[in-house]
């Protein structure tokens, strides 16, 4: 079979990406509410992780993911929301052809384990808060002593940005094992998964 | 019909077009250093000039709703952290600190991405990223992608609406999910499928360079926003080597 | 010159459509082939194995040679035969790839590379040929289907192959837009191009087909001249299961509705688009319970508004319906109406057949649930998905979700584009069947036809406004099928053949 990405292939990548990022901000209109911007962390995976795990039906080529990864860190970038999208989903996105490639398109338990990777890219939504935040931290101590900052600190500690991530991954993971259901559900039996 | 697109379908305006590949450069350079960047030197001038750049732009077109948005928000936050900050304490301290911090560094970003969105049509979007030589691999499913987001949410509603007329309300999480996202998959496969037939039997994947008839260039504006956003990087850089 | 020697194939994975047997056929350059024949019998087939789409795009089992001008097509690659055989599907919504107008009909020219110049040009032409100007420089979201349509065939037309495929492009248009393709056809015929054109609807190509490929489960029953064709009469036609072929040759079965003094009020039907264009602007509109009511109209008039907020599904309606005991604000009347949508997809939820029915009901009761399905010949098929099924079956299942509701108030969105003759004739008979439950039926439709073999009433909507309300009786089908027969378009193109 022919192994280069045909115009077909990359028009359902660009089909799946579209219903991904429609997901993605319909969950986001939670984040109006700025506690529930790290539980955009979790929902999302869980939820794209249908139209996720049904795209990966239809990627039997390399480069499909990393792709998507890709498109979705150009989209992220010019809406605004920061330049690290990208960069982590190309990271994350050739992991995931890796994994997918070495279970020959065809495993499903490394379909789920692909979910929770690209799951992972969202994280760059994030980064940028904690980057701002130590520039944003340092220009308070100025204003309001160290004993200040350090009490702030305890509220959103070094780590917390490994939780988060640790958090997109498993998301990621229950979403691949929902979409999975799904697909056995209804797509499968509908004939088109 | 209102569709929700992402970028926009015809051009709104002609006049000072800023050609794509800097407005995404201006979306790049505001996001990164107004978010990353320390303090001192040429920070306090590259920062609040970078804030004030999508208002600038909104202003020119026309975009006065969001312009008055972006001001009055900005404000708010502002005088939200000089004012309740040292009134209050423990969570709700920092939840103030962080809500006022993180707006008044995304906020410019953001705006600036929303005016990028708001007056770049997909055929420029396009034919920029051609120029820019990005792969096919990239462009055809970018270009899909624009296509297809207005039509998800036009399959969206009609599924919505077939819910309501069926009386199906909000019993279980999971089953709501179920019956909004199964129909809308099926639906957004078949229609995908149909989409691919009518782009292949119009040649679509020959392996030749695509043309573009959408006109993008640089103009004496773009030099103009290139220029500010060169001295925005200066300023980044240099504040990162002082400290 | 197109030429298929001993053609058979079969799809590779079950499909609605079935393969093709022993096709040879030989088509001419500059004639145009109308294929025909009941649903599944092959002609959507045949026209996808002279774009290339078969093998390439559907795989299966070809046997057999395509050849355009010695040139066997399966062994070319789908951009090179893109360049000499055009293709326009039925589904204006799916078919474009681009969200404007201008960069749609450059698309074929710029997927082959062809200089700016070049393309900026024949987009000009095309334009200006077919009168597309008013269309320029806008959102293909924004366009009617016909308008769609329009610009589909335009881009195909602006890379000027010689073939033209058409697989049932008029599925989904009203007459207008019906009279504007078949406008487009005649300028494709008269710059010589050969056209092959799959239909149901075969009165707008009556003097545009040189001949009729009959086809029938997969192979090519007969062909006819134009001339045999023409003479064949209305009853051969309705045996082969192919619909009529003008107006005047259609039978009127008058049916007597249910006899009841209850009347419908519907009252202060208003809709206005965000932009404060008006709609629907309805005052006052009587109907009589268990009525079959036909709502016609041109495209735009406001029948699906009006069925839209009839149902409840517009917030911003604020429209009355006065029953005999009670008045029914938007949200009572969402209880009480359902409607079978245009797609019927939009509101297929379950993993099968039996569970869709359940679902419309307050208390699930399984046995009444098989009842239902048995009535509408679903019984075999209740543990399938119901996406695994075809247009039709979905449809049924629809209407047995309907019933399972037990609401009063049926609505129909377009219930038989692009059905066949046999097809139609089942949907008219599910309809009735409602009808004689006591239900109110609403069907909003172009196929008057359809409008004969199961309404009763009819309502005439123009621009948001009721222009008429009539019974079906001799009168009233007079009235009906001379709308019809209005095409509203210049007098010169007038032939009083717009039917359905």
């Amino acid at each position: 079979m022919n192994n280069k990405l045909q115009a077909k292939d990359l028009i359902n990548v660009g089909i799946f990406s579209a219903i991904y990022l429609v997901v993605l901000m319909a969950v986001a209109m939670l984040g109006y509410i700025p506690v529930f911007i790290p539980l955009l962390s979790v929902l999302v995976p869980i939820v794209g992780g249908i139209p996720f795990m049904l795209f990966l039906t239809k990627v039997k080529k390399f480069g499909m993911v990393w792709i998507m990864a890709i498109i979705m860190g150009i989209v992220m970038l010019i809406l605004g929301m920061g330049v690290w999208v990208l960069p982590i989903g190309i990271v994350t996105g050739l992991i995931c052809e890796l994994i997918l490639k070495s279970g020959n398109y065809a495993s499903s338990k490394k379909s789920v384990l692909v979910s929770g990777v690209f799951s992972m890219s969202i994280f760059g939504n994030y980064l940028p808060m904690f980057i701002a935040r130590d520039s944003y931290f340092e220009t308070m101590r100025s204003g309001y002593g160290n004993e200040y900052v350090n009490a702030l600190t305890n509220y959103m500690p070094e780590w917390s940005w490994l939780l988060l991530l640790a958090a997109c991954f498993i998301s990621g993971i229950a979403g691949g094992l929902l979409g999975k259901a799904v697909l056995k559900k209804h797509f499968k039996k509908a004939g088109i998964a | 019909m209102m569709a929700n697109e992402i970028l926009q379908s015809v051009s709104t305006g002609k006049r000072f077009k800023l050609d794509p590949r800097t407005k995404m450069l201006m979306v790049i350079t505001i996001s990164t250093v107004i978010i990353g960047g320390g303090n001192g030197g040429l920070m306090n001038i590259a920062k609040p000039l970078l804030a004030a750049v999508p208002l600038l732009m909104l202003i020119t077109s026309r975009r006065s709703r969001a312009a008055i948005a972006y001001t009055a928000i900005y404000i708010l936050c502002f005088a939200g952290e000089r004012l309740l900050v040292p009134i209050t304490s423990g969570f709700l301290n920092f939840l103030i600190v962080a809500c006022c911090g993180m707006l008044t560094r995304f906020l410019p970003g953001i705006m600036m991405g929303y005016f990028l969105v708001t007056t770049t049509t997909v055929s420029e979007f396009t034919a920029a990223m051609e120029r820019m030589h990005m792969p096919r691999q990239i462009t055809i499913p970018l270009s899909v992608m624009f296509r297809f987001f207005p039509t998800v949410g036009e399959e969206m509603a009609a599924i919505n609406d077939a819910m309501k007329m069926r009386g199906i309300t909000f019993a279980n999480p999971m089953r709501m999910l179920e019956y909004r996202l199964v129909p809308m998959l099926m639906c957004s496969v078949k229609i995908g499928e149909e989409l691919s037939a009518a782009a292949l039997t119009r040649g679509l994947g020959a392996p030749v360079k695509r043309t573009n008839i959408c006109e993008v260039g640089f103009h004496i504006q773009d030099m103009f926003a290139i220029l500010i956003c060169i001295f925005g990087f200066a300023a980044f850089f240099s504040s990162r080597i002082i400290s | 010159m197109i030429e298929l020697r001993q053609v058979s194939f079969r799809y590779e994975q079950a499909r609605q459509e079935n393969g093709l047997r022993d096709v040879n056929l030989t088509i001419g350059d500059g004639e145009v082939i109308l294929l025909c024949g009941e649903s599944g019998c092959g002609k959507t087939t045949l026209t996808r194995l002279v774009n290339g789409l078969i093998p390439h795009f559907w795989g299966g089992d070809l046997n057999g040679e395509v050849l355009i001008d010695g040139v066997k097509i399966n062994e070319m690659p789908l951009y090179e035969t893109a360049k000499i055989v055009g293709s326009v599907f039925q589904n204006p919504r799916s078919q474009f790839f681009n969200v404007d107008t201008d960069s749609e009909i450059a698309f074929g020219c710029e997927n082959q590379g062809l200089p700016e110049e070049e393309i900026r040009k024949r987009v000009e032409t095309n334009v200006k040929q077919y009168s597309l100007e008013p269309l320029m420089g806008r959102s293909i979201f924004e366009l009617s289907g016909g308008e769609k349509q329009k610009i589909a065939c335009a881009s195909v037309s602006a890379c000027d192959p010689d073939i033209l495929v058409l697989d049932e492009p008029t599925a989904n248009l009203d007459a207008r837009a019906t009279a504007a393709l078949r406008r487009m056809l005649l300028l494709w015929k008269a710059q010589g191009k050969t056209i092959i054109i799959a239909e149901h609807r075969l009165y707008f190509l009556r003097d545009i087909a040189d001949r009729i490929v009959y086809m029938n489960q997969g192979r090519i029953e007969t062909v006819f001249t134009h001339e045999n064709f023409i003479s064949l009469g209305a009853e051969k036609l309705e045996n082969m299961g192919l619909r009529p072929l003008s107006l005047n040759e259609l039978q009127c079965h008058i049916k007597q509705p249910v006899q009841t003094n209850e009347n419908l009020v519907f009252s202060d039907f208003r809709f206005s688009y965000k932009n404060g264009k008006p709609v629907l602007d309805i005052d006052k509109l009587n109907i009589s319970e268990g009525a079959s009511v036909a709502v016609i109209g041109h495209n735009g008039a406001g029948k699906s508004t009006f069925a839209r907020c009839l149902c409840g599904l517009e917030r911003k309606c604020g429209g009355k319906l006065l029953g005999q005991a009670n008045v029914k604000g938007r949200k009572q009347r969402l209880k009480c109406c359902f409607m079978v949508m245009q797609d019927v997809n939009h509101q297929l939820f379950t993993e099968s057949v039996l569970d869709e029915v359940l679902l419309s009901m307050e208390e699930e009761n399984e046995e009444q649930a098989e009842e239902i399905l048995k009535g509408l010949d679903l019984q075999e098929l209740k543990e399938q998905h119901p996406m695994a099924l075809s247009g039709g079956q979905k449809q049924r299942v629809a209407i047995a979700s309907a019933i399972a509701s037990k609401r009063e108030i049926i609505l129909f969105d377009e219930p038989t584009s692009g059905l066949d003759l046999r097809h139609m004739r089942e949907v008219a008979a599910n309809l009735w069947q409602l009808n004689a439950m006591g239900k109110t039926v609403f069907v909003v439709t172009h196929d008057p036809e359809f409008i004969l073999s199961c309404c009763t009433y009819v309502v005439h909507m123009e621009q948001g406004y009721v222009i008429a309300q009539y019974p079906l009786d001799t009168n009233g089908t007079a009235r009906m099928l001379s709308f019809f027969q209005d095409t509203a378009d210049k007098p010169a193109d007038l032939e009083g053949m717009v039917m359905m």
